[in-house]
């Protein structure tokens, strides 16, 4: 008889325990979000602007940086502080939120001429092609470039355009510090080297 | 309370593993730097909205999410005039022919600040969108609008603008007749 309650006293434990593991299962299930599968309706695109534009891109410059936002606790919570929090906050080291985010990023050089701002001059030996200067013509950061890597707590919109904003322009820092500009009119004239098919000595110039 | 314990000791252990670890800050990938000889002709800017409605799939969810973003693309076509090939370009006295490769999306950049959630709703306990949903979303949208710009007339105007641009340079460099073709499918002017 009192192997049976031992035996009835297993089964029951094991029960309550498969319980705890259901609805624990389902309390993950419910606030976990689930996203890769939801897809977004159909909808048309509409064309705001249409433009002709000349621009020759001849440097593509490509990097990723990491952007980082942290907010802390001011001081160690305890669970009897915030019991709301509760492990979570023990594990994450007393990060309160936390946004960080990976930008993938292309920078284009090149010269753009999309105002006619270009002048060719010759003589019997002699073509000079005179082309304003080279800049960056396109700064490339996508959604699909753009990982959120992290985020730890509710964020608004504006912090994720910040960081992103903070991504260009340090995306953009580290191609100047290699003065991508002169290789962008050094491939220029090697282009327009390969474009002008001549016997006459060919001098392009950039200002 | 004490045959309790161990259920405590696992549950707190279960709620526990639904926490993040904080992750190491990951190291940026070394910078590449290529040569490149991209002619863009082409410049159009698009709009979009990305429209969600997530009804509760699973039984024990309750409530719905909505959400409504706004964004913008800016899209480049024009030729890889890198892919010009040796013998592509012949001259012939005063006469110039040209057989340029067939016109593409050269650049594509969608500006965050041109990116707003216009409406968001979240109706009984279904939890708000993450940055990392909205990120989710907006990539489903990139890719909407990278398929969709190729039922406009993009490519086919950057060909035509491609076109006008070389006939307007060679013509300032002297030569008289300037034939362009592409390829693979010859287009006549």
């Amino acid at each position: 008889m009192r192997k049976v309650n031992e035996w009835v006293r297993l089964l029951k434990n094991i029960a309550i325990l498969g319980g705890i593991g259901l609805v624990a299962f389902l309390i993950y299930r419910y606030f976990a979000n689930s996203n890769n599968d939801t897809l977004i309706d159909r909808t048309p695109i509409h064309i705001e602007s249409i433009k002709t534009i000349a621009e020759i891109s001849t440097v593509s410059y490509k990097d990723e940086v990491v952007i980082d936002t942290v907010e802390r606790y001011k001081e160690i919570p305890s669970i009897t502080e915030d019991p709301f929090s509760g492990p979570t906050a023990v594990y994450n080291r007393y990060i309160k939120r936390r946004l960080t985010l990976i930008v993938k990023g292309e920078l284009r050089y090149g010269i753009d001429i999309t105002d006619g701002n270009f002048k060719i001059e010759q003589n019997t030996d002699t073509i000079w092609l005179n082309l304003p200067k080279a800049k960056v013509l396109d700064i490339n950061v996508t959604p699909s470039e753009t990982e959120i890597f992290e985020e730890i707590g509710n964020w608004p919109d504006y912090v994720t355009t910040n960081l992103e904003s903070k991504a260009k322009v340090k995306l953009r820092k580290s191609a100047d510090k290699l003065q991508l500009s002169i290789k962008a009119e050094e491939n220029a004239r090697k282009l327009f080297n390969q474009l002008i098919i001549t016997e006459k000595k060919l001098i392009v110039n950039f200002d | 309370m004490r045959q309790w314990l161990p259920f405590i000791t696992l549950l707190l252990v279960l709620i526990s593993s639904c926490g993040e670890d904080p992750k190491e800050l990951p190291v940026p990938n070394i910078h590449e730097v290529k040569d490149i000889g991209i002619l863009s002709t082409s410049e159009y800017t698009v709009g979009k909205v990305i429209r969600l409605n997530d009804p509760p799939e699973e039984w024990y969810k309750y409530g719905e999410r909505k959400i409504l973003i706004s964004c913008k693309a800016k899209i480049k076509a024009g030729v890889d005039l890198s892919k010009l090939n040796e013998g592509d370009i012949k001259v012939a006295g005063k006469t110039i022919e040209i057989i340029l490769p067939p016109a593409e999306i050269t650049s594509f950049t969608m500006d965050p600040k041109d990116i707003h959630t216009e409406m968001e709703s979240i109706t009984g306990f279904r939890s708000g969108f993450t940055q990392k949903d909205k990120n989710d979303f907006l990539r489903q949208g990139e890719a909407s609008i990278r398929e969709d710009i190729m039922e406009t007339n993009i490519l086919q105007k950057a060909e035509r603008d491609a076109r006008k641009f070389l006939k307007d340079f060679y013509s300032e460099m002297g030569f008289e007749e300037i034939i362009i073709k592409h390829t693979p499918y010859e287009k006549s002017e």
